[in-house]
């Protein structure tokens, strides 16, 4: 049942606008970090690492929460739009079902998000900022735990997309958690707060490993915050009215 | 013969507003039962409590033979074909798209797909994206989502709406062919009777909540006898002929009202005035239109 419902929410994505926001949002971020990281030379010395945290401290600072709060509110406003509740909630499949299924597809979306950002990321380095060869192996493993770090700011932008309404608000309260969340990172509570995991999990403007001795704390928090809204969208979805 | 759908005292209220109130709706199995009822009296609201998207305030739903429940929900919605509001589908995907997402949800074969179309007369456009459709296209692609997996219950809510009058004949024609192209029972709201007289055979009609009459259209038809005006040349002698016979006469002028009776006594009758130099020149009966007992029901409820 919830291949299935995957399957239906896949396709709902074919010859999508949604592309072309995939496609030039994370340009910004690799432009933006990119000329920091050119004007900053005689601090930087670190080469590709250097080069990482500047570039990721736009893209997940600024970027990444908005990005997946866009996904989610597009998702959900094709449901929103033209009784189309009406058409799956009547549907024979379970309810959390349809969310998770927008899940899995936001995940995917982010996976190919995270390539695009790396692609981005080796261009920028060897063509514009000339760094020799090729970026450590490690931000391969961050971009995945950037992701791991997502879950939970991917389950919250869908909830608040499904229940608000609304395309711009999950857009806003993304930046505005984004933003949030490097405070909390740099007050070194980043565990608390779900904006921060994915700052964290990208080892965001830091070159050292930040999580080394952290990661069954930060996989523990990513898991309670993502539990705790998917049960949230679980009773929305199953006590309430629907609406259209 | 069983119901297809039963309800028990339904009801929802929004606040202090009781949006339907202690319906018992009763659909028999392979019938199209017309829902009838102004805008706003509460038909939707129905139609959504019926397929669990609405929890009732109070008051139960049974759809074939079962309870609707949290646990029997899906095995319904697997037998039921639904059309609420209008759906808009999905613009950016063409019409085949579309009904692949619903086969997907209702895991319904790929290969039911021509079928609906073909049912709907949509063929030519599956692959045109929806929102280049019109709304009349828009419907009947609505409708073949509601068809795909042949259920054996089909809700469709004003189906007709916004659709030109050519559309309204061809949607008609459409629904009146369900139950022996596909088996299904149709339970379909409209707020104007006129549309789907001549396709239901069994009729509910609602206003402000309320259940105000259910059964077979002939029972309302029956309703919907008028009286019979006789013109005459000599009413003064006709209305004393029809006095003796204890008929009431209401007197228009030389037109005279005369309540509806047996046929055969209204041959006596005629016999009698024409032997009495009425001068009989016209008799007709009036029928009610359904509109017509519409209101006289939602009057009779009223004024009680």
């Amino acid at each position: 049942m919830l291949t299935r419902c995957m399957i239906a929410e896949n396709r709902k994505l074919n010859g999508s606008v949604i592309w072309l926001a995939f496609f030039i949002i994370p340009l910004f971020p690799a432009i933006m970090g990119t000329y920091n990281y050119l004007q900053n030379l005689g601090i930087l010395k670190n080469g590709w690492y250097d080069l990482w945290t500047q570039n990721t401290l736009f893209y997940a600072s600024f970027f990444f929460a908005p990005l997946v709060g866009l996904y989610a509110a597009y998702l959900w406003r094709l449901e929103h739009l033209g009784h189309n509740w009406n058409t799956i909630m009547s549907a024979p499949v379970r309810p959390f079902y349809l969310f998770f299924a927008k899940f899995i597809v936001i995940i995917k979306m982010v996976l190919l998000t995270q390539l695009w950002v790396l692609v981005l990321f080796v261009l920028c380095g060897h063509f514009w900022a000339g760094l020799p060869g090729f970026p450590p192996a490690d931000i391969i493993l961050w971009l995945l735990r950037g992701v791991l770090g997502g879950t939970a700011i991917i389950v919250l932008e869908l909830l608040l997309a499904m229940a608000l309404r609304s395309f711009a608000a999950p857009i806003l309260v993304g930046l505005l958690g984004g933003v949030i969340g490097m405070l909390f990172n740099a007050k070194g509570h980043g565990l608390l707060f779900p904006y921060s995991l994915m700052l964290l999990g990208m080892n965001s403007n830091r070159s050292e490993n930040v999580l080394s001795n952290q990661l069954l704390p930060f996989l523990a928090a990513c898991a309670v915050f993502s539990v705790v809204f998917f049960v949230l969208a679980h009773i929305f979805l199953t006590r309430r009215d629907v609406h259209t | 013969m069983t119901s297809i759908i039963e309800t028990n005292m339904l009801t929802k209220i929004y606040g202090s507003h009781t949006v339907v109130n202690k319906i018992n709706l009763s659909v028999p199995e392979g019938s199209i039962y017309g829902f009838i009822g102004p805008n706003g009296a509460g038909k939707s609201t129905t139609m959504k409590l019926l397929l669990g998207l609405l929890h009732p305030s109070a008051g139960s739903v049974r759809l074939l033979d079962k309870d609707l429940t949290q646990e029997n929900r899906l095995s319904l919605l697997r037998q039921t074909g639904s059309f609420i509001e209008s759906p808009s589908c999905y613009g950016h995907l063409t019409a085949q798209e579309n009904l692949q997402i619903i086969c997907d949800l209702k895991d319904v074969p790929y290969s039911d797909i021509d079928r609906v179309l073909d049912i709907v007369r949509l063929e030519h456009a599956r692959k045109q994206k929806v929102s280049q459709f019109s709304l009349g296209m828009r419907q009947r692609l609505g409708i073949a989502q509601a068809l795909l997996g042949s259920p054996k219950l089909l809700i469709l809510d004003e189906p007709t709406n916004g659709l030109d009058p050519a559309g309204i004949q061809e949607m008609r024609s459409l629904i009146r062919e369900m139950p022996q192209l596909c088996g299904a029972t149709v339970f379909i709201s409209s707020h104007l009777l006129s549309e789907l007289e001549q396709i239901i055979d069994h009729v509910g009609i609602i206003n402000d909540g309320k259940l105000l009459f259910q059964g077979e259209l002939s029972a309302l038809q029956r309703h919907s006898r008028g009286d019979y005006v006789l013109r005459v040349l000599q009413p003064n002698k006709a209305c004393e002929t029809l006095l003796t016979q204890g008929v009431t006469v209401r007197a228009d002028g030389n037109e005279l009202h005369i309540p509806p009776m047996r046929e055969d006594t209204l041959a006596a009758l005629v016999q009698e005035l024409a032997t009495h130099d009425a001068g009989i020149v016209g008799l007709t009966q009036q029928t009610k239109s359904l509109e017509d007992i519409f209101l006289s029901l939602t009057n009779q409820k009223e004024a009680s």
